[in-house]
Parts: structure tokens; C-alpha cells; sequence
């Protein structure tokens, strides 16, 4: 019995792995998901994480005058970095100079000393542009200058931040279009903002958000309006395939690729696609009354435009 | 002749960790140490030797009765100024140099720094680590440990030396080394209080012992007053007054 | 005084002796160092980041060696039996205790001297300026906030006889105070009783080691905290530590310690 036993138990282990096998693989399918370091150590915490870090970033813009969990947040729902980029739709309400409150007794009045007191953002010169608890705000050391110029690039300090949310959670889209922002706006790196756009693409080859910011690289830096055009139509594509279906699609990108591309249109005299334009705008705008009177301005703009030349029909879109 | 140590009517009492009941180990323990003297604190284990010296050193406190060293309660820091100590097991901090270890306990007794060099160099002479006094003392072996636990006993030149158990574990060398230090303490009039098993040793030395057992007193005197009905054998001397007897001896009754 | 200074010394020497101070050096440099390396969008003067990372570090190390070096004094006396020898010299049990703190204090601030040195070296280097009055004031709260710690440590290892299991108790309170102290009364207005006045009971009675977390102040390149408000911290860290030992020899004056 003690001969046989090894070889047996042998036949019966190699006989379980044999059948289970296939059915373990198709429980989970591969699972395998990612060959990337940062997920198969933080596994589905990295997200957190990422989120973590985008928030750290908000809090760096405010050079750490920032509310916590436990604070009023009413004002700080969407991080105002995204928000001044464009990248998110601001939500905020409320006062974003008192979340904590009055303070609600001596240790807190006292620890208040030791933070951050002032609401101040890094591109307008961070915490430079403090008060002296005199309510008078002012500035110290280089700062100024750079604040003439009209904005500091302080700002910079927020990447770090944003660059590690992005490794943890290239699926975070408005990490790339943020950071994408503050590069090319404020620091003059648009080639820096651009790979990182890319970056983004390659992870998330769907995204309209960053194909408008692409968009815009093209346009405002590159002066290149065709591939301008290009960029957002394939945004706006991407937007009427993925976000039309949901219940909730995102009309504020929508607003973004259609007042962007109205305005393209209108600058290179294409009158027809930018009054199409100017339709998904004004479905799209909190003020369609306003979005009317450009599209009458528009109308009034074709009409003079086919009495100075012969009509030649306009490319329908 | 004065007296250095008095214990009155000592009691010591303790909690047994198992069965939490109270346990005496010290009853009602009365004696004096006179000055100038050697004496011998002798008991089978668990006589309650070691509680008694813990309560002279201040590291437990009596349940009842009263103890003072040089007139001085010794709950009181003061009474340990005068004293050197030489615990049976003897670790000291392994990270520290023999030099460096003299040093900081001559600060703690507040002598001068002159004076901490010149102790440290004679006494590390006098118990042969000179050559070692750089080295830390995590690299000493248990004979050197011994040897400087002796020195820094010795540090503060203390008029009352208390020693545990002082030649235990140690070779026939190291224990004539205790015995010439006790003589020599004796000889400059520094009175000595020490316990330990080694009877032949105490019979040499002690000018006086006392015996316990079982937390009390059983006998007091002069080596040759306690051991006056068994032929001026201490040894025979302790088995009958801690109550042992001969199972042969038993037997035949 | 001489005596506890005497300890003290001694104290001060073993932490010198161990590796524990240079292991945790050597891992705030490298993190540091490694961190500032980074290439940020090709931008070198990106430094707020690796200050942050740096005084974090600095932080926690403190915290660790803190609370492990005066954790581990009594129950190593203990075991080792010097604490016999030393206690059969004329050393009160106040004074033992006053020196066992002072060393571990004393200690902790020969070590946040050079990791601040450090962190002064790598935020110089980045920002080609220095805030010393800043520095100054971040370094001497922690080294203050670090009494406390280091006084908790010392009671509790008169109250849990494994000096594992006390560093591990103080270290997670002192880290739960630290980052969530300042919002407990919050929390508290916001529960039902008695959940609520047991919460704001405990808030009033922690000591608040997050109120000498200036690392934001740093970071960011705010003023430093005026001078009255810095010596009120200091006095409320002196305070609680003078509190806590007192507790701490009244629990250890009448201990039997064998």
C-alpha cells in the first residue's frame, strides 16, 4: 500500500488539474488584465488612489488651503484646477473661503494657526498673495512680476500630483485634459501636453474629452485649423457613438466640441456647418437665448457674404 | 559601633502569579549590621534572602515594618549614596565600554570628573580589564562581566558593600579575587553584607551571619555562636536549623 | 538633575549605537531622493512635492523612532537587570524616569537636526532660497510634539509588560491623532448620544500632535506662524508631557520591580 500510494495520489492530482483547469479559466475569463506593476500590486485600490492624487493636485492649486472629508465640500465638487481648464463642468456652490466654518471651539481656533488660512489659486500667485490677518492681500518675493504677466507658473506644482494619478488610473480622463491644460496655458509646454494628451489617447482611444483638448493644441498652438476641425469632428463623433445612448450624456463636452467647431466654421466663413453647429451648441447651452443671437448673426453673415461673391454651395457636414 | 543596616520587624508579602493568594516572604525579620563588619545572609532558596536585600536596595517595598541604611529609610535615594551593589547576575549595557559605563554611574554618585578617571583607571587595574576598558562590553565574556560588575560596586568607594551571591558561577581564581576584596574592605573598615551558598566561603570571611528560612529568622550570631552544637560546622549547623534531616537518620528513628 | 542627566547620556549613546536612526535616515534620503528625481513634464523646478514627501517621511520617522526608543527602555532594563544596578545607585524613580525621557527626547532631536538638515539641503537646492525662520519653527514643534509620544510610551510600558505591543498601541493612537484629531469634534456634533459627548470628551482630552503639523506651511511657502502662537504650542506640548509623566511615576514610585 505505502508502493502504490504516491503514484496514486500522483494520477489523482494530475486528473484534478487536468478538469479543472478549463473550468477555472472560464469562470474568470483571462485574468490576467494588465501586465502594469502599479495593478497587480494595488489591484482595484489604484483607482483610490488616482483619485486620491487628482484631489492632492486641487489641493496643491490652493498651495493646501483645501477642505477635508469632514468639511464643507459644497464648494469644491468639482476641483477648481479642471474647472479653470475646462476640463470638468462646474458644479461648485457655496462659499470656497470659509468651508471650515466658524471655529467650533479654542483647539480648533488655535490649530486654525498652524494651516493654511486663505483661499488663494497657484496661477494667481499661491500663497504669496496671503493676508496678514489685516484682510489686505499681498505678495511677497518674485511673485509679483510673474502676476503682472498674468499668472504664475507655480501652477507647475500641481503635476506631480496629476502625473501619478495618471499612472494609477490611465482610464481617468480628466487627469490628462487638466494636466494638458495648465502645460500649455501657463507653463508654454505644449509639446509636453500634447505626447501627454497622447498618452491619454492611447489608453483611453475613445475619449472625446481629449480629442477636443488635442483640438485645441491644434488650433491655438499649432495654428493648424484643419487638423483643428479633424480632431473635434472625431470628438464629436465619439461623443454622438458613447455618451448620446446614456441616460446622462455629458452636455457640457458636447458644448465644448460644438461651440469650438461653430466658431472654427464661422472664422473660415463656412457658413452652413457653423450654423450646424450652432444648433448642437444651443441644444447643448444653459443660455440658448445667447446662442440664438449668433445664429442670426451668422445668418445675417452668410446673407452678406453670398451678395459679395456668387453662391457657391457649402460643404454640408 | 554604630550600625549601618537595621531592619525591624520587616515584613515582605507577595502575590502568587497562579493562585493570586498572599504569600510572606519576609515575617517579621529583625537584625542590625554593625559597622566594620562582614556579614554572611544565609538561607536555603526561597528563605526570603532576596526580598530582604530588594526592600535594603529600595526596588520593593515592605508591607510592614521598617528599614534603614546608615540611618536612612531606604525608600530614600540618599541611603543608596554610600553603597555598592553587586547583583548575582551580572548584565550590564551591552553597548556601552567598561570606561564609559564607570563614567556614567560616577555621575549618577556626582563625582568630579578627575575623579570618575582616576576610580576608573584603578579599579579596572584592580580587576584586570585595562585592556579591554575600550571594548563594549557586549564582547565580554561572563568572567569580565563579573570582573567589572566588581569595579563599579567598588566605584564610589561605598562604606557599605552589599553583595548577591558575589562568587557564584565563578572559577576558584575569581573567588579568591571576591574573598580579597571583601578582606580588604574589611580591613579599611567598610562593612560588607552579602548572601550566598557558598559556606565555606562565608565560614572564612563573616565576622557574623544570619540564617533564614522561611521568611524568618532562625539564627544570629558569630559563625562559631551558630554553629556551637554541631562541632563548629556551619554546614551541619544549617541543615538543622532550616529543619533538614538525614533520610537515613530519618528512617532509623 | 545630575543623575537623570546621567541616564539621559546614556540613553542618547545607545540610539547613536543602534541602527535604527541611520536605517530610517538612509530610507527618508532615498525616497527623497528617488521622488526628486522623477522627470515632471521636463520641468526642474517642480519642488513642492519632494518637500512633501521629505517632511512626510521626516514625520513618520519621528513618530517610529520615538516611540520605539522609549518603548523598549524599561522592559529592556528589565530584562537585562541593569535596571537593578542603576536603581541601587542613589537614583529616585523620578529621576530615572525624568532621564529615560530626556534621553529618548533629547535623542529624537539630534536626529530630526540632521533629517532637517537634509530636507533644508534638498528644498535649497530646488527653490535657490531658503525659509530658515520657517524650518526653524517646523523642526522645534515636531521636536516638542515628539515629547508627548515619547511620554505615552514610557507609561504605557508601565502598563504592558511587551514593549512590542506598547509601541504598537502608541503608534497607531499617536497616528490616529495626528491625522484625524482636529475633525473628532466634528464628528462628534454630528452623532447621536452618547456616542456624541464621548467623542467631544475624548477630543477635549487628547493632546492635538496634528496642531504642530506645519508641513503645509512649508510646503507651500506660507508665513510662519507667529511667534506667540509657536511658544503656546510649545508650552501645550511641555504640559501634557509634564501630565503624562507625572502619571507615568505614579504608577511606577511604589512598582516592586522584580
Amino acid at each position: 500500500m505505502a508502493r502504490t500510494l504516491p503514484p496514486l495520489l500522483f494520477l489523482v492530482s494530475l486528473a484534478l488539474v487536468t478538469s479543472l483547469e478549463p473550468w477555472f479559466q472560464s469562470w474568470q475569463g483571462n485574468r490576467a488584465q494588465s501586465a502594469d506593476l502599479l495593478a497587480v500590486l494595488l489591484g482595484d485600490a489604484r483607482r483610490a488612489f488616482a483619485n486620491h492624487f487628482f484631489i492632492k493636485a486641487d489641493a496643491y492649486f490652493h498651495s493646501g488651503y483645501y477642505p477635508s472629508i469632514f468639511d464643507n465640500r459644497t464648494a469644491f465638487q468639482t476641483p477648481h484646477m479642471a474647472a479653470d481648464a475646462d476640463a470638468k463642468e462646474d458644479k461648485n456652490s457655496g462659499d470656497e473661503d470659509d468651508f471650515l466654518g466658524p471655529p467650533r471651539d479654542w483647539i480648533d481656533a488655535f490649530g486654525r494657526r498652524f494651516k493654511p488660512a486663505t483661499h488663494t489659486h497657484l496661477d494667481a500667485g499661491g500663497a504669496h498673495t496671503h493676508a496678514h490677518g489685516d484682510g489686505r492681500p499681498h505678495t511677497h518675493g518674485p511673485a509679483p512680476k510673474e502676476i503682472e504677466l498674468g499668472g504664475s507658473a507655480d501652477v507647475r506644482e500641481i503635476l506631480p500630483w496629476l502625473r501619478a494619478s495618471a499612472a494609477l488610473d490611465p482610464q481617468k480622463v480628466e487627469t490628462y485634459t487638466t494636466t494638458a491644460y495648465w502645460l500649455r496655458q501657463r507653463m508654454g509646454k505644449v509639446a509636453e501636453a500634447e505626447a501627454f494628451l497622447r498618452d491619454g489617447l492611447r489608453a483611453n482611444p475613445d475619449s472625446h474629452e481629449i480629442l477636443f483638448e488635442l483640438g485645441r493644441i491644434a488650433d491655438e498652438h499649432r495654428k493648424d485649423p484643419a487638423r483643428a476641425r479633424n480632431l473635434w469632428e472625431l470628438a464629436l463623433a465619439k461623443w454622438q457613438k458613447f455618451e448620446l445612448p446614456k441616460t446622462e450624456p455629458d452636455t457640457f463636452s458636447l458644448l465644448q466640441i460644438a461651440s469650438h467647431l461653430a466658431l472654427l466654421a464661422e472664422r473660415e466663413s463656412r457658413w452652413d456647418e457653423c450654423l450646424h453647429y450652432l444648433g448642437l451648441w444651443k441644444a447643448a447651452s444653459p443660455k440658448p437665448a445667447e446662442i440664438e443671437k449668433r445664429i442670426t448673426e451668422v445668418h445675417a453673415k452668410r446673407a452678406a457674404a453670398s451678395q459679395v461673391k456668387p453662391q457657391t454651395p457649402n460643404p454640408k457636414p | 559601633m554604630s550600625e549601618v543596616i537595621q531592619v525591624e520587624e520587616l515584613v515582605v508579602t507577595y502575590r502568587d502569579p497562579e493562585t493570586r493568594a498572599v504569600r510572606t516572604a519576609v515575617d517579621r525579620l529583625t537584625l542590625a549590621v554593625q559597622a566594620g563588619e562582614v556579614f554572611g545572609f544565609l538561607g536555603p532558596n526561597g528563605a526570603g534572602k532576596t526580598s530582604t536585600m530588594n526592600v535594603l536596595l529600595g526596588f520593593t517595598p515592605a508591607q510592614g515594618g521598617a528599614a534603614r541604611i546608615f540611618g536612612v529609610d531606604v525608600r530614600e535615594p540618599i541611603a543608596r549614596q554610600r553603597i555598592g551593589y553587586l547583583p548575582e547576575l551580572t548584565y550590564y549595557y551591552k553597548f556601552l565600554t567598561a570606561e564609559e559605563l564607570l563614567r556614567a554611574y560616577g555621575r549618577i554618585f556626582g563625582l568630579g570628573d578627575a575623579e570618575i578617571r582616576a576610580r576608573t583607571a584603578e579599579l579596572l587595574a584592580l580587576v584586570e580589564l585595562e585592556s579591554a576598558r575600550h571594548r563594549l562590553i557586549r564582547t565580554y565574556s561572563k568572567g569580565m562581566q563579573q570582573r567589572l560588575g566588581l569595579a563599579q560596586a567598588l566605584l564610589n568607594q561605598p562604606d557599605l558593600l552589599i553583595l548577591d551571591e558575589p562568587t557564584s558561577g565563578l572559577d576558584p581564581l575569581g573567588r579568591m579575587k571576591v574573598r580579597e576584596i571583601i578582606l580588604r574592605q574589611r580591613a579599611a573598615g567598610k562593612t560588607v553584607f552579602f548572601s550566598s551558598h557558598e559556606l565555606g566561603e562565608v565560614e572564612s570571611v563573616c565576622d557574623r551571619v544570619a540564617i533564614l528560612h522561611q521568611g524568618k529568622l532562625r539564627a544570629l550570631g558569630t559563625v562559631a555562636e551558630v554553629s556551637q552544637g554541631d562541632a563548629g560546622r556551619l554546614e551541619q549547623a544549617f541543615l538543622r536549623i532550616i529543619g533538614w534531616e538525614n533520610p537515613a537518620v530519618a528512617a532509623a528513628k | 538633575m545630575t543623575a537623570a542627566l546621567a541616564i539621559a547620556q546614556l540613553v542618547l549613546l545607545e540610539l547613536l549605537r543602534r541602527k535604527d536612526v541611520y536605517v530610517l535616515f538612509f530610507l527618508t534620503g532615498l525616497i527623497t531622493l528617488v521622488a526628486g528625481a522623477a522627470n515632471i513634464f521636463e520641468d526642474a523646478r517642480v519642488v513642492r512635492y519632494v518637500k512633501e514627501i521629505c517632511l512626510t517621511l521626516i514625520w513618520i520617522s519621528g513618530f517610529v523612532l520615538a516611540v520605539t526608543t522609549a518603548a523598549r527602555q524599561l522592559p529592556a532594563e528589565r530584562e537585562s537587570r541593569t535596571l537593578f544596578t542603576l536603581l541601587a545607585k542613589p537614583v529616585s524613580r523620578w529621576q530615572f524616569l525624568a532621564g529615560k525621557f530626556l534621553g529618548c527626547w533629547l535623542a529624537c532631536g539630534v536626529a530630526l537636526l540632521f533629517f532637517y538638515a537634509f530636507f533644508g539641503f534638498v528644498a535649497a537646492s530646488r527653490e535657490r532660497d531658503v525659509d530658515l525662520a520657517g524650518w526653524f519653527q517646523a523642526a522645534s514643534l515636531q521636536w516638542f510634539m515628539l515629547a508627548v509620544p515619547i511620554a505615552l510610551a514610557l507609561a504605557g510600558s508601565l502598563v504592558w509588560a511587551a514593549a512590542s505591543s506598547n509601541a504598537t498601541l502608541t503608534l497607531v493612537g499617536c497616528f490616529g491623532i495626528w491625522l484625524l484629531g482636529r475633525h473628532l469634534h466634528k464628528v462628534a456634533l454630528g452623532l447621536p448620544e452618547p456616542a456624541g459627548t464621548l467623542l467631544t470628551l475624548l477630543y477635549f482630552a487628547l493632546p492635538h500632535l496634528e496642531l504642530f503639523d506645519v508641513r503645509d506651511l512649508i510646503v507651500h511657502r506660507w508665513p510662519p506662524v507667529p511667534w506667540l502662537v509657536w511658544l503656546g504650542a510649545l508650552l501645550y506640548a511641555a504640559a501634557y508631557t509634564g501630565l503624562i509623566l507625572n502619571l507615568a511615576w505614579l504608577l511606577f514610585r511604589r512598582r516592586a520591580l522584580n
